[in-house]
């Protein structure tokens, strides 16, 4: 049993790995606006039904289509909040998190109307093989995802760190009230990062369809391991996402393995419960209860 | 709504059925067990003011308890509609714990949507009772050893039910209750200074919500006939959500309204899957942006017998 | 004649942490609270209000969706006796509804405030708030008032108002008062007594005559006031 252990932790952070891209493309949203957006699910379908689009409809190789549809819907994320959520941003939080689920609903509608339900396979850009370490198989989509993953987080971190448009943008995460204090444009800031956001959440749409086919359904999947993944790793915090989700992606195996295999569908919906119940912060994060 | 408009609406709906044919019978039948389902609803997100997205658990639970109640038990569905309101309402009060616990905002939401994902696991899972992902058939109902097989004699047995749920829920918010929960949406901490144990409140909320969608859900299982765990899930809730953000948060005559459109208009685009999600997706977003307290509102504007005096957006 | 108690001190003192205490919304780490001879500490604010001490807070304390006879009446909540199980099969939660409305009105009217009944609370002005917020705690005839900085924000003429409203409520109505308070010429006219609080500790606790001509206390912990 236990030699399976190193097998099962490889597998679980491949699939982990994207969860930290789809949590970490949520905990971007939440950040710049405190809005979760509850229609990110479907936007991450979406990225991924238009990698497939321009990819075998239109023809364009892989990396294009893929840079086109990332293109697609930073335009569109950003759009919406400009257009949806910027004009009711003083309002309740009910009409926010209901604007983010309606916009999430309307895309998923969009792309049941244009493929039924029948789910797509897209075919992969490479072909598959395995590779054996010891007794460790790793495969080329878990080398795709893990490698496109930590390239992608090393290109974050620089971008924050060291940028000057980095430390903008960690600036307004901090207190948006003094970022427009000292002149930066918070509703344009908001809609970047609603547009960034819905970009990375498009690349991890793209690295979701190389493991799974692809439904307009794909969206409500999505959105419950995201939060599985962020309230792991306490909301708002980017490495905590990070982090979040490759615990997510290993626990969910060997829960799996070592207990019984129901957990590999519902540890999802379990760890947002459970870890809310034990404590209402999140696992890092701090207290968001009423405070007197 | 006034109380003489309360009554009237029912009175105008007993002859209606005879001017329908059998499809669009079952379409109106659809609408009215929609009411209680919109009525459970807003009592939580609209009068309570808590982002709980459980309202499709209730509703499953409900479904589920009347059928398998049926089918395991051979009891007649008459008898199963109190025991759905009640684990309906046992939902509900499970799905308030965490906010007991001061879970409140997208917490809140994230954990009972998880919650209501949970339950349609579980239906799926529990294949011995539900018949998992194929479903199972529900027989067909009797009211006292009078067969409810056809949408014209369901359509009556509906009708009394949800007047009978409308006028006890008025009741319950026009009383010193409903004055407490829109109390604790404004303020949870001067409510509490005024006496009101706002735990037991938020409960309560949560239980009679859930337990009004349960009977819903139980009009839900014979009306289709056969239940699926995909009726439950997160485009379920989304339905559900249309109602009281299109008829008025709030309001019941909100919920009233939002039943009847979110139930009636897809039936245009029936033919074309995925139509009825786009349409009201920019639906929702209209409402949101130019009327954010839904048509409701709109009436009450018409004329003062449609305002309601203690429900708010 | 009910007493009228100051609670004064610099910012950061514990003048209100100590009234959420008293109040329940906080939990003291320990010592005792006792009112009219029982220990409260503990207990939750809905328990303690309905024991009789009845606060109102610094800002944004009413109900805003609400009219402000609505604020009143979730003020006589716990009077309005109609059970849930009553509610849906008595008739007697119609007459409760009614005669409460009837009292609530009567309240709203005796501080002036009827014209105002029937609008939302949080479209009136600072003043009318702060007034509408008294009546509500006062609905219950409690024994205890706990007044959280009422004067702040309001006109000259409105703190005119209040003034003189404490001063009744003490006198003709018997409730005792606790008072937090900035503004110190209102707590010097109205006070019996006054409670310096700073750091935490109670440093004075006097008449305001004699807190006024302590020097060290108004150097000390009024900031030059």
């Amino acid at each position: 049993m236990l030699a399976l252990l190193p097998q099962l932790v490889v597998s679980g952070t491949s699939t982990g790995m994207l969860y930290a891209l789809i949590a970490l493309s949520m905990t971007v949203v939440y950040r710049a606006t405190t809005v979760v957006n509850f229609g990110h699910g479907d936007m991450v379908a979406a990225g991924a039904y238009a990698v497939f689009v321009f990819g075998l409809g239109f023809g364009l190789p892989f990396l294009v289509a893929m840079a086109l549809a990332i293109a697609l819907l930073f335009a569109a994320g950003f759009a919406a909040q400009r257009m949806l959520l910027q004009p009711i941003v003083a309002g309740p939080h009910l009409s926010l998190a209901m604007m983010a689920l309606a916009i999430g609903y309307t895309l998923r509608g969009a792309l049941r109307l244009q493929w039924g339900n029948e789910t797509i396979n897209p075919s992969r850009p490479y072909p598959q093989d395995v590779y054996l370490f010891g007794n460790v198989v790793v495969t080329t989509d878990d080398a795709v995802i893990c490698g496109s993953v930590l390239l992608l987080l090393a290109a974050l971190f620089l971008l924050l760190q060291v940028t000057p448009l980095g430390k903008v943008i960690q600036a307004t995460f901090q207190s948006q009230r003094g970022a427009a204090l000292v002149g930066i444009n918070v509703p344009l800031f908001h809609a970047l990062m609603w547009g960034g956001g819905a970009a990375l959440g498009a690349l991890g749409g793209v690295m979701l369809s190389l493991i799974t086919p692809l439904t307009p359904d794909l969206g409500q999947w999505t959105l419950v391991q995201g939060f599985a993944a962020m309230t792991l790793g306490g909301f708002g915090s980017l490495g905590g996402a990070v982090a979040g989700g490759i615990l997510l992606g290993i626990t969910e195996k060997l829960l799996g393995f070592y207990v019984n295999t129901v957990f590999i569908e519902i540890t999802g919906y379990l760890v947002p419960i459970l870890v809310l119940m034990l404590r209402p912060q999140g696992l890092f994060g701090r207290r968001a209860v009423v405070r007197v | 709504m006034s109380r003489r408009l309360f009554w009237l609406l029912p009175l105008a709906l007993l002859p209606v059925p005879l001017l329908l044919n059998p499809y669009q019978q079952y379409v109106l039948n659809t609408a009215l067990l929609y009411v209680p389902v919109g009525i459970g609803f807003n009592l939580v997100v609209g009068n309570l003011g808590l982002l709980a997205f459980s309202n499709v658990a209730y509703f499953g639970l409900g479904a589920y308890t009347s059928g398998v109640m049926m089918v395991q038990l051979g009891m007649p569905w008459w008898l199963t509609v109190i025991p759905a309101a009640l684990v309906g309402g046992i939902g509900g009060a499970i799905a308030s714990i965490p906010a007991l616990r001061g879970v409140r905002l997208f917490y809140l939401a994230i954990m009972t949507l998880a919650f209501g994902e949970l339950m349609r696991w579980t239906y799926i899972r529990w294949e011995a009772l539900t018949g998992g992902s194929m479903g199972m058939a529900v027989p067909t109902a009797t009211l006292f050893g009078w067969a409810l097989d056809t949408d014209r004699r369901r359509f009556y047995a509906f009708l009394a039910l949800v007047v009978l749920l409308v006028a006890i829920t008025d009741r319950l918010l026009r009383s010193r209750f409903g004055r407490a929960f829109l109390a604790i949406k404004d303020n949870e901490i001067a409510a509490a200074a005024m006496g009101i144990p706002t735990d037991r409140y938020i409960v309560l909320a949560f239980a009679w919500g859930g337990a009004v969608v349960g009977v819903g859900g139980a009009m839900f299982a014979i009306s289709v006939g056969h239940l699926t765990p995909v009726s439950f899930d997160l485009t379920e809730l989304i339905r559900q959500f249309a109602i009281i953000m299109v008829g008025g948060l709030a309001s019941l005559t909100g919920a009233i309204i939002g039943a009847v459109i979110v139930t009636v208009a897809p039936q245009v685009f029936i033919s074309f899957p995925g139509f009825d999600e786009l349409v009201f997706g920019l639906l929702i977003v209209l409402v949101i942006l130019f009327l954010p307290r839904g048509l409701a509102s709109l009436l009450a504007r018409v004329h003062p017998a449609f305002v309601e005096r203690y429900y708010r957006g | 004649m009910a007493e009228i108690c100051a609670l004064i001190g610099p910012n950061g003192a514990g003048k209100t942490t100590l009234f959420n205490a008293v109040s329940g919304n906080v939990v003291a780490d320990g010592g005792s609270i006792r009112f009219r001879g029982e220990e409260i500490a503990g207990l939750t604010p809905h328990e303690i209000s309905a024991r009789g001490a009845r606060r109102t807070f610094q800002n944004g304390g009413l109900f805003p969706e609400l009219t402000a006879l609505e604020n009143v009446l979730v003020g006589l909540h716990a009077q309005v006796g109609s059970g849930f199980f009553g509610l849906l099969f008595g008739r007697r939660s119609a007459a409760a509804e009614a005669s409460a409305t009837m009292r609530a009105r009567e309240l709203l009217s005796t501080m002036g405030l009827a014209h105002i009944a029937e609008q939302k609370a949080g479209a009136l002005s600072g003043g009318q708030q702060r007034m509408v917020e008294i009546v509500r705690a006062l609905a219950t005839n409690p024994p205890l008032l706990l007044l959280d900085e009422p004067a702040v924000g309001l006109a000259p003429a409105a703190r005119q108002q209040l003034t003189s409203v404490i001063r009744n409520l003490a006198r003709t109505r018997n409730i005792g008062i606790l008072l937090i308070e900035h503004a110190i010429e209102l707590v010097m006219s109205v006070a019996d007594r006054v409670i310096v609080l700073n750091d935490g500790r109670k440093v004075a606790d006097a008449p305001p005559e004699q807190v006024r001509a302590d020097r060290a206390v108004l150097e000390a912990y009024l900031g030059h006031a």
